[in-house]
């Protein structure tokens, strides 16, 4: 039999603390897609994904049904896109990008992920095709996402990457300019990309994946929030002492771990119904922007006035890490990104402290460096020089680079907007205020090009 | 060997158990299963027992009820065959957990399980948590076994309806998912 508290504390956790299971995501191979005749890559691509994603939203709604979790998200990642379409040139390349857009719509996901480009050491023909596609191939598209991975530990950062990133980006945005630079809300620049992402922008299916794998994003920011307050509010722990940050980290910890859980269970019972194997659980906190679904507002129940106050990094580190212990107890397939997400406009608690100027560019440069992905989801200046976002780009590299760890740039420069004004891209990409970028010049440094190398202690072997 | 049931019903207070126990044993009887539970100082509790063949349900009976009264206990107790076969045995069934929850009126849980009672689901267990959500608010918890045969997509739906017209809200689902959550299982 089960206890009240137990059935009590599963339908707050559903009701109103916004429990889900935030993306299943099919990753599909497409290594044996591969032909130098375009029709017939086009055609194999097609029939592969859809062969194998035709029941997939069906069956996500019927298990999610069946434990009374929804499963808000369905997704696909691909193989990169450079590497398995590398014969083919910019024009080439934005017609596999429709093709695959066509995929996900008669899939039924919303997001399809992986025309990406790994270039950390150097560009291959594949790789320039596709950047060179980016503009055309994500603004007559609308579901396809894009990834390029320009910096590893073990590889160093390529500076000429990270230049020609600054000047796609603001490409795209100009080539969306009518719907405030949304391109770019596709478009992810990563350092130490992992292979097995299942969260949109980022996901793709790396090359040492299974053919075919389901792969599950949990989330869960407001029911770490409610633990949080419920703790905070009983002012003692379990053995009647006074309330510490170690009881906090604790309670954090607890609730990742059924969060988790939650996901594990759901995703392997639609991969074993799918008959596919499960990959990974990717246990991060992602918020929406609805009230009460948001990282932001953790760090008002820490005790902090607002996310950007002093303390903030400290919080950010203690609660990556608590969710990452959680979730590592509950499952033995952890993955992806695992951590927690600071996507400024899709979450309404951070979008407000980078509107009222709480929050600046650099304090989230400082708080990327101990959280899971990086500067997500911020819109800047249409007017940005490309070397600005270049510059910005490289110094987001070079913490992940040094620290060993994922970090990322979803950068959005708004065309003909500037600082304060205000950019709604709808749905769960949500708003934000335009913020101002660091001042200062990076073009003769960004100029130099090469290759920054990789840190010494990437000689591990 | 023979299988009895036995019942009791009445006030708890210290000593029921060991006096229960004591005569079930001194009448040449072994405890087999056992469950109890107190819900507003009454105890109630439920023995399957095995019993030599020359004994008869009515005689253990009166054992009991005698040395209830002697120790001036308030106990009412049925003594009856088991029966050998438990509902549900050759049916493959799904464990869920439905719960409902809402103003607390009569005639609620008659309404929710006469869904069940249709579909020919059985309540296993059921509970009513009382002024957990404000003074007048019930959550009642059905834990059920849904036969696989059973349409859980028309079953599901029956009992958001049957909740709606008590202004209750009802969810359905599995139990795994509770345990999973809740509970660190074995490997």
């Amino acid at each position: 039999m089960l206890s009240e508290r137990e059935v009590i504390s599963t339908l707050n956790m559903l009701r109103t603390e916004h429990l889900d299971v935030r993306t299943v995501t099919l990753g599909v191979s497409l290594f044996d897609c591969v032909s130098h005749d375009i029709e017939l890559f086009i055609a194999n691509v097609k029939d592969k994904i859809l062969r194998h994603a035709a029941q997939l939203v069906r069956v996500c709604d019927e298990v999610g049904d069946k434990y009374g979790i929804p499963v808000v998200n369905k997704r696909i990642s691909v193989s990169p896109i450079a590497v398995v379409a590398a014969p083919f040139g910019p024009a080439g390349m934005v017609r596999v990008c429709r093709a695959l857009d066509d995929c996900a719509k008669e899939a039924g996901v919303d997001f399809l992920g992986g025309f990406s480009a790994l270039v950390e050491k150097g560009f291959a023909n594949g790789d320039r095709a596709l950047i060179e596609a980016l503009p055309e191939a994500l603004t007559t598209t609308d579901r396809i996402c894009s990834s390029i991975n320009v910096a590893s530990s073990r590889s160093g950062i390529n500076m000429d990457a990270v230049a020609l990133m600054g000047e796609q980006i603001l490409k795209v945005a100009e080539a969306s300019a009518d719907r405030g630079g949304i391109g770019c809300a596709k478009l992810v620049v990563f350092a130490n990309i992992p292979q097995d992402v299942p969260f949109a922008a980022g996901a793709y299916l790396g090359v040492g994946e299974p053919d075919v794998v389901i792969n599950v994003g949990v989330s869960g920011p407001g029911v770490v929030k409610k633990a949080i307050d419920r703790a905070l509010g009983a002012g003692v722990n379990a053995k009647g002492q006074p309330l510490t940050l170690l009881d906090i980290a604790e309670v954090i910890k607890r609730t990742a771990y059924k969060v988790t859980r939650v996901g594990e269970m759901i995703g392997t019972e639609v991969a074993h119904r799918l008959n596919l194997p499960f990959g990974v659980a990717d246990l991060s906190l992602a918020p929406t922007p609805a009230v009460g679904d948001s990282v932001g507002e953790i760090f008002q129940s820490v005790g902090l006035s607002s996310i950007g106050a002093p303390g903030t990094t400290a919080v950010l580190a203690m609660l990556n890490d608590a969710v990452k212990k959680g979730g590592a107890f509950a499952s033995s397939s952890v993955g992806g990104l695992s951590g927690a997400f600071i996507p400024v406009s899709e979450d309404s608690s951070i979008e407000a402290a980078a509107t009222s100027g709480l929050l600046s560019l650099e304090k989230l440069e400082a708080m990327t460096s101990v959280c899971s992905v990086g500067l997500d989801m911020i819109a800047i200046p249409g007017d940005t020089s490309a070397t600005t976002i270049a510059g910005i780009i490289a110094d987001e590299m070079a913490i992940g680079m040094i620290n060993h760890k994922t970090t990322a740039v979803r950068i959005i420069p708004v065309p003909g907007k500037g600082v304060g004004e205000e950019v709604s891209f709808g749905g769960l990409l949500g708003k934000a205020a335009i913020i101002p970028v660091p001042r200062g010049d990076a073009s003769d440094f960004i100029r130099l090009g090469g290759r920054i190398p990789a840190p010494i202690h990437s000689l591990k072997n | 060997m023979k299988n009895f049931t036995i019942s009791f019903l009445g006030r708890d207070c210290p000593g029921v158990v060991a006096a229960v126990s004591r005569t079930i044993g001194e009448s040449g009887c072994n405890i087999t299963q056992l469950s109890q539970t107190i819900l507003s100082g009454e105890f109630a509790a439920i023995y399957i027992v095995q019993a030599p063949d020359s004994l008869d349900p009515e005689a253990l009976r009166r054992a009991l009820a005698v040395a209830l009264e002697a120790e001036h206990m308030d106990m009412s107790v049925l003594v009856r065959p088991a029966t050998d076969s438990a509902w549900g045995e050759g049916e493959v069934c799904q464990p869920f957990v439905v719960t409902a929850d809402g103003p607390d009126h009569p005639g609620e849980i008659a309404a929710m399980s006469r869904v069940f009672a249709r579909h020919n689901v059985n309540i296993e267990s059921l509970k009513a948590v009382l002024g957990e959500g404000g003074s007048n608010h019930a959550l009642f918890v059905f834990e059920v076994m849904v036969p696989d045969r059973v349409d859980l997509g028309r079953l599901r739906r029956e009992l958001i309806k049957e909740g709606g017209m008590h202004n209750l809200r009802v969810g359905v689902q599995h139990r795994d998912i509770f345990e999973a959550m809740h509970r660190i299982g074995s490997v």
